[in-house]
């Protein structure tokens, strides 16, 4: 028992020497960080009106624009119409930027209104502008759907009255959450690779058989630590998540998922490194299976990042709870099968 | 150690060029063959297989994967509801029986019965709600889609849209008041543009990138979404290359495994003194780390050459990837001279892979956006799958700031290729201050190695632009004028305090002084010659007008010869100044130079703020 727990503490205490740990957390810092700049940069452009003065000014003109201007003129939107008189007199105001964008609305034959759209290129408005182009657009369609409405088989179904919600939400529930659930069991697996290779590397594992431990001791140990670095981690962004705001709705099963994800990858790299004994190939086949084993696990009925979304969002219900315990139950046979190779490999040299 | 002595004359110094390159092949060979990089039979083999079975899983998650957003919003609704069928196909949304308790009980984040539509009042609810709109907006689409094939195309379509990007030059955020910047009065070329009205469809890309002035950057998403003439209102999106984003990252995610073989192969040569050989054998250490680098460099390049041939990529991303592969390859090297332990290198290399994919990726993403993108090679690469010309002085931008960068973490790097680093367990700041002291030896190299650091200095201040830009402009200048200011004092005093530590400079405020003032100097020189930015139409942004107006480059045309040589003059004190202040710091130990270092920010921030403020007006 004491040699498990002496191993443990040696793989934690190098790992302290070295003062890398700081690194790892560094970079899911840097990793979170960066999400939510892109995150604040994918809302100013796909929800305008939420980041910055939002609203877009339009110059309508053509033979349909007095059309639009009547249908859609005092819609609420990110949006305000100018009517002109002639298509110069707007691309005038388009040029010296009285107006963001430009439509020349012209009927056609079939009865069907053509808009020919200028928006600026290259600039960082422009995708706003392109946004409030489209609310327009879409707002123009529908009444003139409404208006001939009488020629359609099946009628569109009414846009509930709610505010379009902010993109944020979702993605920081259905993408960060899983992601920062899921690397420290990463990396978790790739550093237990680590202690056998390193040990086989430097001769040390021989040695330490020589000493009173025993193999399963050894594999006990370094599993130890390294799977009980994941569940913290994870337990240590949960908290910053929450203190940010963002309130995780069941903490203790997201936390308990990603120690069973860390086992079953401490065990397939510890697997890997006793068969394969040097870092490069142990490395190169754990990055390998992780894909493999994640794209399987994609197959179930709820993928990894799906339910640690549910269980984050409290959206969880019998089926989450069940694959938990599926996950919870494949590590405890994977580290045990893990386990007993390891062992004859490692007394076998 | 050192390569043998050159028999004297030219023809001498040619013919060691010669033997030293042959040297550098036999390692190469070596290395590719039988080194301690190889990897063995076995594990190619069984690498294979997993490949093989990550492609076939690859397509089943395609056709049968869950999302990670399946069914995370509950709805209650009624089977004759009208929304029961938007719901019900929207992947996002699980359909549940509408029971009121449910509802209250939470268990529901949207209740629906017959035509109204209730939410719980949280974030969730609203969330769900949202998402319910947009499942009936897609519906409708849908639907229309089905009425347009029964023959009714008028009433369901009533708005055939054809949407045109045209430059007027300059920012779209001038409207903040900034005439003077960009290129005014190309706003003629714009109209221009759009006035083939008739033209054929498709054709949003006319009318610019063919202007002088404004280097318009054309956008490219228009191209390929508009490609038919009429396009429905509900097919306009912001200008986003999502598919060729995605497949120019099939270009970086093998690079992240090169790295692994290629820095276990580094890290093996120091782990037991294996490398000791090839240090005694008469040659030097830079054709050593050529020949180690050689295959892994080669392996890169043949990879991207067939992902760019799978994709239909041309030689231009190619080319555009090799910058990265450098890169990463000069990044690992670093790392693997500087890891103790295979651990230790697995969080090197991790750090490496994150922050290198996240530096070419995130401003990719902005590709159609901004000309900000254009600090990433792998725009290159997405410009070149979207069949959109990339001009010489544009790829150069891009590319030779980390060409450069990847060149200097060598050359620092090896700077530890010798015994006392090779094999010492060293912590890695102690091995970084090693090697940034090596060559350090007086004044001058201080200076010079300022220079060094510059292309470092160049892609944080970027990549610290391409993260701010997208804030607002009040939060975004502040914050960016305090990040530049941090990211170029490290720069100018990091090797400064390497050299105190390493004791190349006796500790006295005379030689602080001194050492300071080269490397504000060093500094000031090489971001005179850095004005190549300003060329590349940086300043169509207003975060990258702020980079420049600091760096002293883009001033007024206005001002008068005085004021000129002032403002020429000023970032020379500036830099001195806080060169010194950090100098004299990091002259007095490690905490000091903090404190020094602190101060110079301070300083530097003051004058960036001051510049700004007074030229922008």
């Amino acid at each position: 028992m004491s040699g498990r727990l002496r191993i443990a503490r040696r793989e934690i205490a190098s790992l302290r020497r070295e003062k890398t740990i700081v690194l790892a957390i560094l970079i899911q810092l840097f990793i979170a960080a960066f999400s939510s700049f892109l995150l604040v940069g994918l809302v100013s452009m796909y929800a305008p009106g939420s980041v910055q003065g939002g609203g877009v000014t339009i110059g309508v003109t053509g033979e349909a624009g007095p059309d639009v201007i009547e249908e859609i003129g005092d819609a609420d939107g990110g949006f305000e119409l100018r009517a002109y008189d002639t298509r110069e007199a707007a691309r005038e105001a388009f040029a010296d930027r009285t107006v963001d964008a430009v439509f020349v609305a012209d009927r056609r034959d079939s009865g069907v209104v053509e808009v020919t759209v200028l928006v600026p290129d290259g600039s960082v408005r422009s995708t706003v502008i392109v946004v409030g182009v489209r609310d327009a657009l879409q707002a123009y369609e529908h009444a003139r759907r409404d208006a001939l409405s009488a020629q359609l088989d099946r009628q569109p179904v009414d846009l509930p009255a709610v505010p379009d919600g902010s993109p944020t939400f979702t993605f920081t529930y259905t993408l960060l959450v899983p992601l920062l659930a899921a690397l420290p069991a990463f990396i978790s697996g790739s550093i237990a690779a680590d202690t056998i290779t390193e040990e086989v590397d430097a001769g040390t594992l021989s040695l330490l058989l020589v000493t009173p431990t025993t193999a399963a001791e050894i594999v006990d140990g370094k599993a130890l630590a390294t799977i009980g670095l994941a569940p913290i981690q994870a337990a240590a962004w949960l908290a910053l998540l929450w203190a940010n705001g963002t309130a995780i709705a069941d903490p203790l099963a997201i936390v308990a998922l990603v120690a069973a994800l860390a086992t079953i990858l401490v065990a397939l790299g510890i697997g890997l490194a006793v068969r394969f004994s040097t870092r490069e190939s142990a490395q190169l086949l754990y990055s390998l299976l992780v894909l493999l084993v994640f794209g399987l696990a994609t197959l179930l009925p709820e993928s990894p990042p799906n339910t640690v979304a549910k269980l984050a969002l409290g959206s969880a219900e019998g089926l989450t709870y069940a694959l938990v315990a599926g996950y919870l139950l494949v590590a405890a046979v994977a580290f045990l099968v893990v386990r007993r190779t390891a062992r004859r490999a490692i007394t076998s040299g | 150690m050192t390569a043998p002595g050159p028999e004297g004359g030219d023809r001498g110094r040619a013919g060691e060029l010669v033997r030293q390159a042959r040297h550098a092949l036999r390692i190469a060979r070596w290395e590719a063959l039988s080194g301690v990089g190889g990897l063995d039979r076995r594990t190619l083999l069984s690498a294979l297989v997993a490949v093989l079975a990550i492609a076939g899983v690859g397509a089943a998650v395609a056709v049968a994967g869950t999302p990670q957003d399946a069914n995370v919003y509950r709805v209650g609704v009624a089977h004759d509801s009208p929304y029961y069928e938007p719901v019900r196909q929207d992947p996002t949304l699980a359909v549940r029986d509408p029971d009121y308790d449910d509802f209250a009980d939470r268990k529901l984040e949207v209740i629906i019965t017959r035509e109204t539509i209730q939410a719980n009042d949280t974030r969730k609810g609203r969330a769900a709600a949202a998402e319910v709109k947009s499942a009936v907006r897609r519906y409708n689409e849908r639907l229309m889609e089905a009425e347009a094939e029964r023959g009714n195309e008028t009433a369901a379509f009533p708005v055939s849209v054809d949407l045109r990007y045209v430059d007027r030059g300059g920012s779209g955020l001038g409207g903040t008041g900034d005439g003077s910047g960009g290129g005014d009065g190309d706003g003629d070329g714009g109209g221009d543009g759009g006035d083939g009205s008739s033209g054929s469809g498709g054709a949003g890309g006319d009318g610019r990138a063919t202007d002088g002035g404004g280097f318009g950057l054309p956008s490219i998403g228009a191209e390929t979404l508009f490609g038919s003439s009429g396009g429905r209102p509900s097919d306009i999106r912001p200008p986003f290359p999502f598919v060729s984003l995605v497949l120019a990252f099939a270009f970086v995610v093998p690079m992240n495994f090169v790295i692994q073989a290629y820095a276990s192969s580094i890290l093996g040569e120091r782990t037991n003194r294996r490398g000791e050989l090839t240090l005694i054998a008469p040659v030097s250490p830079a054709t050593i780390v050529a020949g180690k680098t050689l295959p892994y460099f080669g392996a890169m390049i043949g990879i991207a050459t067939l992902t760019a041939l799978a994709l239909g990529g041309g030689i231009v991303s190619v080319a555009a990837v090799v910058p990265i592969a450098l890169l990463f390859l000069s990044a690992a090297f670093v790392g693997g001279l500087l890891a103790r332990s295979h651990k230790e290198l697995t969080f090197v290399l991790v750090t490496v892979s994150v922050s290198v994919t996240a530096y070419v990726f995130v401003p990719a993403v902005f590709t159609n956006v901004t000309p900000i993108a254009v600090i990433s090679p792998l725009t290159m690469v997405v410009r070149d799958l979207e069949g959109v010309a990339v001009s010489a002085p544009t790829f150069l931008f891009s590319t030779v700031p980390m060409l450069v960068a990847s060149g200097v973490l060598f050359y620092l790097g090896g700077g530890l290729y010798r015994e006392e680093d090779l094999f010492a367990r060293k912590p890695i700041p102690e091995k970084i201050l090693d090697a940034l002291a090596a060559p350090i030896r007086g004044p001058t190299s201080v200076g010079a190695v300022t220079v060094l650091l510059i292309p470092f200095v160049l892609l944080a201040e970027l990549l610290a632009v391409a993260v701010l830009f997208v804030l607002p402009l009040s939060l975004s200048l502040p914050l960016l004028l305090s990040a530049l200011a941090t990211v170029e004092e490290v720069g100018k005093s990091v090797h400064v305090l390497a050299g105190f530590e390493r004791a190349r400079f006796d500790r006295s405020l005379r030689s602080a002084a001194v050492v300071g003032a080269a490397s504000g100097t060093g500094f000031f020189i090489a971001e005179k010659v850095v004005v190549v930015g300003q060329v590349v139409g940086l300043e169509q942004l207003d975060a990258g007008r702020a980079l420049q107006r600091t760096a002293g480059t883009g001033l007024g045309e206005s001002a008068s010869p005085i004021v000129l040589l002032g403002l020429l003059l000023a970032p020379l004190f500036l830099h001195v100044v806080t060169a010194v202040v950090s100098a004299v710091g990091a002259s007095r130990g490690r905490r000091a130079y903090v404190l020094g270092l602190a101060g110079a920010v301070v300083v530097h921030t003051l004058y960036n703020l001051t510049v700004v403020i007074t030229l922008v007006r």
